[in-house]
């Protein structure tokens, strides 16, 4: 049996071997290299990279990409479960049309997208004139190019990532289980959860890694949405390679950038599989 | 009653979630029948970027190039990723947390990385830069999202079924395509979703990789930002949006099937 | 499970073959027949009609393939292999890829109708010979404000720290620019690499950031013209640009001095149809071509005998009319090498507020 393991398995391993991990090493090689004033590589085998990694400032810009990376995979998730729910419980011949619906709007290109949404929040913006006019607000409300912008840009962008794979989880979820503890008396809150939270959990956690994930290495919402004046991870990496041509500091900082997810990530497997447990009790109580 | 009460909410959210979705879309549509070029504020109304697109050979192009990329490499990684996630459910490996940290790694590692190391790797192999090299990056970054998605309907899936089957007889291969694969069947429409969703919108690691003659639509869009996008974009999105969602309700409409099976359910 | 397997691969092997055909016989075709000429570019910086014609005179093709940045440019023709017969790196970049023989050596003979070009552009620092580029786009960085808000006119750069304007300064997103400006704001080389000098600039730019409102290049125009800043840095041509859709609008190049900058064509080494290339660029220079290019793409004209054929419009344009009287006083951007990674940590510490 395990033989047929291996021989399915290797065709993905065979594909990432020589598509990813050669590149990478590459990668890793040039993170101990140094820059010549021409931006050229060169490999001294330097730790001189990582060493300003520590430094407070740059430190500073993974904290605060780590927070804004949070706050958008819980609204996400806010936004994304009850949809992804409404779908799943919708006749079947109208669950793939509805989840084609939500996959749309990601078919038409992210920087058009994010424009109209410049157009829609600026001071003269689409939602300004309309609470201006309906007297709610006298002044025009700054709306963009702070924090808050850079979130809905991100939670907007990411939103998919979230509602594919609890909808996959939420799909195959038993009803009779539900039935049943509706019939043991339990509340549909209670029930929800007790049952349905903890068994679509394999679906939330996939989309709050991938939500994550993707949202610590987004450079174009922070520039389009924040007006680039906050730095984060995604945007220093960026520059590094767009502007002040220093391959070697780059690649360095995306090693460590993927290292720390790769921590995360772990962490929250190992709190996931402590709590799988007690889903599992649920599935026996049931 | 209360269950009604429930479900009016959860409707009422639903479609709030749906209008976040779609309301910049609506706006895009708007601009696509503005008369400035630089499309900054409304000016009037005009037509004539959707004349404009029909003569634009380059914009179809990037279209077209876009689609074939897209495809190829969804049907591919969507292919391989399904596999991998099966196998890494069903079986043991030595490895296997050093499989799944690679699994991992390729969302991990910031795209323009992964597009300046890929552009390397042909350099170095002088694989020429084009539509090929463009696919091989796709399917790569790709993959892992697939594997996810494909992995999280499996880990909620009960092996009793293929359990069932294989005491009844089944060859593994019948066990595969008559349980496990209808079983995981969203799961994978899931992830293929997400394969093309990135594949089309891909910027980053498109470029480095792309070559003479293909150009993707995200690539010609970017490259137009320092000059202005051309309402064009905005005629061209809003018509491929009208065609997806009328080829979203077509494909409904030729699909009898289905209730007769529900009502056999 | 193998059969399943082995009708993937083949699947896939036919489709990545079938991709690989059908690019494979056009270009044999179109190197037998017709030759190609492989433009590596900005987007939308021809006239249609422009490339049009040029590919109908010479019977060729052009491939315009697109970048949206120096460095993506950079890392694409080092790497090689791309193919490219004519690129448009901007006035540093030219410098750059000079200092890594990344760039062919012009055929001057070839290339008579260049000899068109202002005088004022023919010898610019970063080549100044002339021997790898030639001018394409050019134009200074000035700043750019609403008449209806600024009400006394700006004359130096130390107009943007007016606290009247707090929350309505955009700023070019790019550090050289921005920094740049704070340098010569202090009467200092915009390629200043003394530490003391850019301290001061910095000092100053600390100052200016609680009023700015965004840092902006792409999209500059569009936030002028829907009146959310007031003043800002712009270029010249983009400025005439966003005049036509607000004419509130006006430009002035500060006292101070300001920047001047290029986008050029160059031609990279190994580039397959040299030939081809030297006769587009040439054809672009020829004054009736260059007039009706320049009418579309709305930048100034390099071209001194263009002007007859101009629109009145084009020539009485305010802000390239500024620009072009200033031609010879601006200052190029030059690559600044290793003290680019102070600029570089500069820039962070300001977007980060340190």
């Amino acid at each position: 049996m395990n033989k047929n393991g291996k021989f399915l398995i290797a065709p993905t391993l065979l594909w990432l071997t020589v598509f990813f991990v050669v590149p990478m090493l590459i990668v890793v090689a040039v993170s101990f290299a140094s820059r010549t004033p021409y931006g050229q590589v060169v490999f001294n085998w330097t730790l001189h990279n990582y060493g300003r990694f520590l430094e407070p400032l740059y430190l500073s810009i993974f904290g605060q990409t780590l927070v804004v990376a949070f706050v958008t995979t819980v609204v996400t998730v806010l936004m994304g479960y009850p949809l992804a729910y409404y779908i799943a419980q919708l006749p079947k011949r109208w669950q793939q049309p509805g989840l084609i619906l939500c996959m749309i709007p990601f078919w038409i290109n992210f920087l058009i997208r994010s424009y109209a949404w410049v157009i829609i929040l600026r001071a003269q913006g689409v939602l300004n004139t309309l609470l201006i006019k309906a007297g709610l607000i006298g002044q025009p409300l700054q709306l963009l190019y702070n924090e808050g912008a850079v979130m809905l840009g991100m939670v907007y962008a990411l939103l998919p990532f979230m509602i594919l794979p609890i909808y996959v989880s939420i799909e195959q979820l038993d009803h009779r289980l539900l039935e049943a503890a509706s019939d043991l008396g339990a509340k549909p809150l209670t029930a929800f959860r007790k049952i349905t939270l903890p068994l679509t959990m394999p679906g939330v956690a996939a989309g709050t890694i991938l939500v994550f994930i993707s949202s610590l290495g987004m450079f174009v919402v922070p520039d389009v949405m924040g007006g680039a004046k906050s730095a984060l991870v995604g945007n220093l990496i960026q520059n590094q390679f767009l502007s002040a041509r220093d391959w070697p500091f780059g690649s360095a900082l995306s090693i460590m950038l993927a290292v720390l997810s790769l921590v995360l990530i772990i962490l929250y497997y190992r709190t996931l599989q402590i709590q799988k447990g007690g889903a599992d009790n649920a599935k026996d109580v049931a | 009653m209360q269950k009604t009460w429930r479900s009016h909410l959860l409707l009422a959210y639903s479609l709030a979630v749906l209008a976040f979705l779609y309301l910049p879309l609506v706006i895009l549509a708007m601009y696509s029948f503005n008369d400035s070029r630089i499309n900054a504020v409304w000016t009037g109304f005009t037509f004539k970027w959707y004349e404009h697109l029909l003569h634009n050979r380059r914009v179809l192009e990037a279209l077209i190039n876009t689609l074939i990329v897209g495809s190829i490499s969804t049907v591919v990684s969507t292919s391989l990723g399904t596999i991998a996630a099966i196998a890494l459910h069903r079986y043991k490996f030595k490895m296997q947390s050093t499989i799944n940290g690679l699994l991992y790694l390729p969302i991990l590692i910031p795209e323009i990385v992964m597009g300046l190391s890929l552009l390397v790797l042909f350099s170095q192999t002088r694989l020429p830069l084009g539509k090929a090299t463009l696919i091989l990056a796709h399917i790569t970054f790709c993959l892992s999202f697939v594997v996810i998605t494909v992995g999280a309907r499996l880990d909620g899936m009960k092996a009793d079924y293929e359990q069932a089957a294989s005491d009844l007889y089944a060859t593994p291969w019948q066990c595969f395509r008559y349980v496990t694969l209808p079983l995981i069947m969203p799961g994978i429409v899931a992830g293929a979703l997400i394969a093309f969703t990135l594949s089309i919108d891909d910027f980053v690691i498109s470029f480095f990789v792309a070559g003479p003659n293909s150009t993707t639509l995200p690539l010609y869009i970017y490259a137009m930002v320092k000059r202005g996008i051309s309402p064009e974009i905005n005629a061209l999105s809003t018509v491929m949006m009208c065609v997806e969602i009328a080829l979203v309700l077509l494909a409904e409409a030729l699909q009898p099937s289905h209730k007769a099976k529900e009502q056999a359910e | 499970m193998k059969k399943l397997i082995t009708l993937l691969l083949c699947t896939f092997v036919l489709l990545l073959g079938g991709c690989g055909g059908s690019d494979k016989p056009q270009k044999t075709a179109a190197d037998g027949q017709e030759q190609v000429l492989n433009l590596f570019s900005w987007a939308d910086n021809f006239s249609p009609k422009v490339l049009e014609d040029f590919e109908k005179k010479y019977h060729c093709k052009i491939n315009y393939d697109v970048f949206a940045n120096n460095e993506e440019l950079l890392a694409k023709i080092q790497a090689g292999g791309s193919r490219y017969d004519v690129i448009q790196p901007s006035d540093y970049m030219v410098a750059t890829m000079t200092k890594l023989n990344l760039l062919e050596e012009l055929d001057h003979s070839a290339l008579d109708n260049t000899k068109n070009i202002l005088p004022a552009l023919q010898h610019p620092a970063y080549d100044p010979q002339g021997r790898y580029s030639v001018v394409y786009t050019w134009g200074v960085t000035g700043i750019v404000y609403n008449k209806k808000y600024v009400k006394t006119l700006p004359a130096s750069w130390n107009d943007l720290w007016n606290p009247a304007y707090k929350g309505r300064v955009i700023l070019l997103n790019d550090s050289r620019e921005v920094l740049g400006m704070a340098l010569k704001k202090n009467g200092y080389s915009v390629n200043s690499k003394d530490k003391a000098e850019l301290e001061k600039a910095v000092q100053d730019l600390r100052k200016l950031s609680p009023s700015v409102l965004a840092y902006d290049t792409d999209t500059i125009k569009q936030k002028f013209i829907a009146e959310e800043a007031w003043i800002g840095t712009m270029w010249s041509g983009d400025a005439s640009f966003a005049h036509k859709d607000n004419k509130d609008l006006a430009f002035v190049i500060p006292k101070e001095g300001a920047v001047i900058w290029a986008d050029t064509f160059a031609i990279p080494k190994g580039a397959r149809h040299k030939d081809l290339a030297q006769k587009f660029i040439n054809y672009l220079y020829d004054p009736k071509v260059s007039a009706a290019n320049y009418e579309y793409i709305g930048y100034n004209d390099p071209n001194a005998k263009a002007e007859s054929y101009h629109s009145e419009a084009f020539n009485n344009d305010p802000m390239l009319k500024a620009a072009k009287d200033y031609i010879s006083k601006g200052e190029w951007i030059e690559d600044i090498g290793e003290a680019l990674t102070m600029y570089d940590r500069y820039w962070t510490e300001l977007k980060t507020g340190k």
